[in-house]
């Protein structure tokens, strides 16, 4: 046997304690080549919405990379630890030094080496599956599997230069260390601190403060809270997993009532230990879920965006068009050819929106006539109304003005044209998207509109009054192409600031629609992968922590076998301490995302009056089944060997 | 051999002796092992083995001469769980970088005079804590150490392991002359060596040396140890078989 074999042994036949950290590594590997897979991509980086692609491709990436190396940092540390007396021994027998270091460097390296080959190895035989996916979602007519060595390159590159850091980096932690304590298990003692009160408390009440702080939260404040809250929440996690929790175990010792009941005694005293030794672990795998949840439930609630999207843009396609626009006639018949070229059957609503100065708010207001609001309606599949002669509507400008302008009541005269309205309520739907038109807007009888006839002080007959060609198309996911080449000349001119001299303007939700529901969806996608990384770290740490106990665990299940402890007295046994194991920072995880889900609706309510209850419950209830399954299967397990013992 | 311990502690071990080293729990036996061993560190006092002061090497040379001179059997058997008997057996060689041929020759040798050829191949969860033992002693000797250092090497035994391991102890002094000290505070284990060193509270207190007659070396070893009194129920009281 040569040292490199001795080596190698030691990583094999250990596989069973480094599967799960294999399989972490080995699935971060994977994804981030994926990612480069596309970010590489030869279709791709000419064309303009995919910039974003590659963008997000690149922040997923080095989201992967730091978390990899924290993950990896802080398992190979848990490793070293648990084999400290391992390491004594062999020093005691002669090891020098440099040779431990020469073990552990390429201990850390086959591990990475085989993880990185295999990871790329399903990384690309994936990849055809992922680009699929991607195109699908970004809705490109292909994007076919390429061979480059760039994304190899990069991967490669990337993940050796990290194992390569941690090999070096890990060694410290044995550096400095005597042989006897090594022995000893000299680390394990520094894991059973006992508890402070002071912390203990504080830790709570760092908790609730945040909970608190979180849910009551409004749009003033929410930007301050998303800086300050974080790091107190994430110290008040610590405290609580190092102090509280052990503070609260206490509290139920000391009530032998509760405590020397039955077989509590063992699973109570069991789960002391158990929770003093995890303390940091369950801190860690805490933010860790937290990240993840957090990170899903955020691109989950921009998918809501998108859901709702279609409710606060009714219209297809909207032109506006002020009456000494000389293109006019050429835009129409062009976007008329378009549909028609497309096979889309549209209805055609064109109408004349006028202004005058309102004499109860100063404010200018736009006019619409009741016959053409109920033509838009009509093609709408919306409710009519029916004006008489001096009233007036408003219509909403903004999903939550309907609210707020139900039970308005104005008294106002139209100044220029000296003509008197009552105006009483509000259309009960959105008919534009919103800000289109601008925020006042009624509308009048045919009667009282054709009695409008000066113009807006100021101004002349023909820029007093706009053109709107509304168009409404049942299938309006499909009229993205459309109106392409207007929808440029617009854009350009908001991008080079000169919108104001541009006499119209073009909206077509259904191009907008696609370019957010590609990229929300990408994102989605892309964020839902790195946290499977994330959860599968986080199982890995949980994993690796039952694992190494497992032998003492055998040993005391022997013990109490013999006693007379009954198999389903064990079961239960088992349970009391996986669960907390399992669910206690899960718990906690859940609570911190709900809590900053409760913040999140704040932000999304003010920017696009969205609710993301609904999305965020389902992610919610997602990543609990993925635990509780998780659960299950880990317990399968650990039963089947505590029983064999 | 010299060796001087904190509390006065000075005795010499010659080449080619067996020599048990007795006390009550927390009288320093295993902290003099560890002294002994290179792995813990006096305050003051010189320790020398053939000719050599450990205090005086660096770090590195400590480590070369722990695999070189120093052979460990321990109360737990401390082989390493994920090699096999074979493997266990080779370490010391292993890390001193020696050839493959040298390592196969010198195995089979010693696995035929330690009984374990049958069991080469298991791992050490797979034999008897006697056969775990004998491994260890194995690597304890495949690279020819000046000296053998075993710590309760039979605390963890049943009788008959015991003896077989003891006996093993024996053949070995006598015939390749290895040096054994061996800590322990089982008075059959100790009744087998060449010469018992007494300590108490870290000092001196006592030694004997055997008349080649066991069962009066077990008698005379029983009662220096109610000579030194304190608490009897860390000395075993079996009888011998």
């Amino acid at each position: 046997m040569t040292f490199r074999q001795f080596a190698y042994r030691n990583v094999v036949r250990n596989r069973r304690i480094y599967a799960a950290f294999f399989m972490a590594s080995m699935f971060s590997v994977m994804v981030f080549f994926m990612y480069s897979m596309l970010m590489f991509h030869p279709k791709i980086d000419d064309e303009f919405l995919r910039e974003s692609a590659v963008l997000g491709m690149i922040v997923a990436e080095v989201i992967l990379y730091i978390f990899t190396l924290f993950f990896l940092f802080y398992s190979m540390s848990a490793f070293l630890q648990a084999r400290s007396k391992e390491f004594g021994l062999l020093l005691q027998l002669g090891m020098e030094k440099k040779q431990l270091n020469k073990l552990i460097f390429f201990e850390t390296m086959l591990i990475g080496v085989v993880s990185v080959t295999t990871g790329i190895l399903f990384g690309y035989a994936f990849s055809k599956f992922f680009l699929m996916i991607v195109r699908e979602l970004l809705q490109l007519e292909s994007l076919p599997l390429y061979i480059s060595f760039k994304p190899f390159a990069l991967t490669m590159g990337a993940f050796f230069s990290l194992f390569v850091i941690i090999a070096m980096t890990s060694v410290v932690f044995i550096r400095e260390q005597k042989i006897i304590e090594l022995i000893r298990g000299y680390w394990k003692s520094d894991d059973l601190q006992s508890y402070s009160t002071i912390k203990a408390v504080g830790g709570i009440i760092m908790l609730l403060f945040s909970y608190a702080a979180a849910a009551l939260t409004s749009i003033n404040v929410v930007k301050a809270l998303s800086i300050i809250l974080p790091p107190i929440a994430a110290l008040g996690t610590y405290y609580f997993f190092t102090h509280s929790v052990i503070f609260l175990h206490d509290q139920v010792r000391k009530r032998k009532f509760l405590y020397w009941h039955r077989f509590r005694l063992i699973a109570i005293s069991e789960g002391a230990v158990k929770l003093r030794e995890n303390a940091r672990m369950y801190f860690i795998v805490t933010i860790v879920s937290t990240v993840a949840f957090l990170s899903v439930g955020t691109l989950t609630s921009l998918t809501s965006y998108t859901g709702q999207f279609r409710e606060l843009n009714p219209l297809s396609l909207i032109y506006s068009s002020e009456l000494t626009n000389p293109y006019e006639s050429e835009h129409i018949s062009l976007l008329r050819n378009e549909l028609e070229e497309q096979g889309l059957s549209y209805n055609l609503v064109p109408f004349v929106i006028k202004q005058q100065t309102s004499s109860y708010s100063q404010y200018k207001v736009n006019i619409l006539q009741e016959s053409d609001v109920n033509g838009l309606a009509m093609a709408l599949g919306l409710p009519l109304i029916e004006l008489l002669p001096g009233n007036g509507m408003l219509i909403p400008y903004s999903e939550e003005s309907i609210d707020t302008l139900e039970d308005q009541e104005i008294q106002t005269v139209l100044e220029e044209s000296n003509l008197p309205v009552q105006i009483n309520g509000v259309y009960p739907q959105m008919l534009f998207p919103s800000m289109i038109i601008g925020s006042n807007i009624i509308v009048l009888s045919d009667e009282d509109y054709q009695l409008i006839t000066e113009p807006l002080t100021g101004r002349t007959n023909m820029t007093s009054s706009f053109k709107f060609f509304a168009f409404h198309v049942a299938q309006w996911e499909r009229t993205k192409s459309i109106g392409l080449e207007i929808d440029t000349q617009v854009t350009d001119a908001i991008y080079k600031e000169n919108f104001s001299n541009l006499p119209f303007y073009f909206e077509n939700p259904g191009l907008n629609y696609s370019i957010i529901q590609a990229t929300f969806s990408l994102l989605l996608f892309t964020g839902l992968m790195v946290a499977a990384v994330l959860l599968l770290a986080a199982g890995s740490f949980i994993y690796f922590k039952l694992y190494t106990g497992l032998e003492r665990d055998k040993r005391q299940f022997n013990v109490l076998k013999r006693m007379g402890l009954t198999d389903q007295e064990l079961i239960k046994i088992v349970n009391r301490q996986l669960i907390p194991q399992f669910f206690l920072p899960w718990g906690v995880a859940m609570l911190h995302s709900a809590f900053s889900f409760l913040s999140l609706q704040v932000i999304w309510h003010n920017l696009a009056e969205i609710s993301i209850l609904g999305d965020m419950i389902l992610v919610l209830v997602g990543f609990t089944s993925i635990q509780v399954v998780y659960y299950f299967l880990i317990r399968w397990r650990y039963i089947a060997h505590v029983r064999a013992s | 051999m010299t060796h001087r311990a904190i509390n006065q502690l000075s005795f010499e071990v010659k080449k080619g002796e067996f020599v048990a080293v007795m006390g009550p729990s927390g009288s320093g036996k295993t902290t003099l092992l560890n002294l002994i061993s290179t792995i813990d560190s006096a305050t003051s006092g010189t320790i020398k083995i053939d000719g050599l002061s450990p205090d005086e090497m660096s770090k590195t040379e400590l480590a070369l001469f722990r695999r070189r001179q120093l052979g460990f059997v321990f109360q737990d058997f401390n082989l390493l769980q994920m090699l096999t008997v074979e493997e266990n057996l080779v370490l010391p060689l292993t890390l001193d970088g020696h050839r493959i041929a040298e390592m196969k020759r010198r195995v089979m040798d010693l696995a035929k005079k330690l009984g374990l050829e049958q069991i080469l191949e298991k791992r050490p969860n797979e034999i008897s804590g006697g056969q775990a033992q004998r491994t260890a002693i194995g690597r304890a000797l495949i690279h020819q150490p000046a000296i053998i250092l075993a710590d309760e090497p039979t605390g963890n035994l049943d009788s008959k392991a015991s003896r077989d391991v003891l006996e093993l102890l024996v053949k070995v002094n006598q015939e390749q002359k290895t040096t054994i000290l061996m800590v322990t505070h089982d008075p059959i284990a100790a009744s087998y060596c060449d010469r018992v060193v007494f300590i108490k509270d870290g000092e001196f207190f006592n030694e004997i040396y055997s008349d080649d007659r066991r069962q009066t070396f077990f008698q005379r070893i029983l009662n220096v140890l109610s000579l030194l009194g304190g608490n009897v129920n860390d000395l075993s009281t079996i009888r011998l078989p």
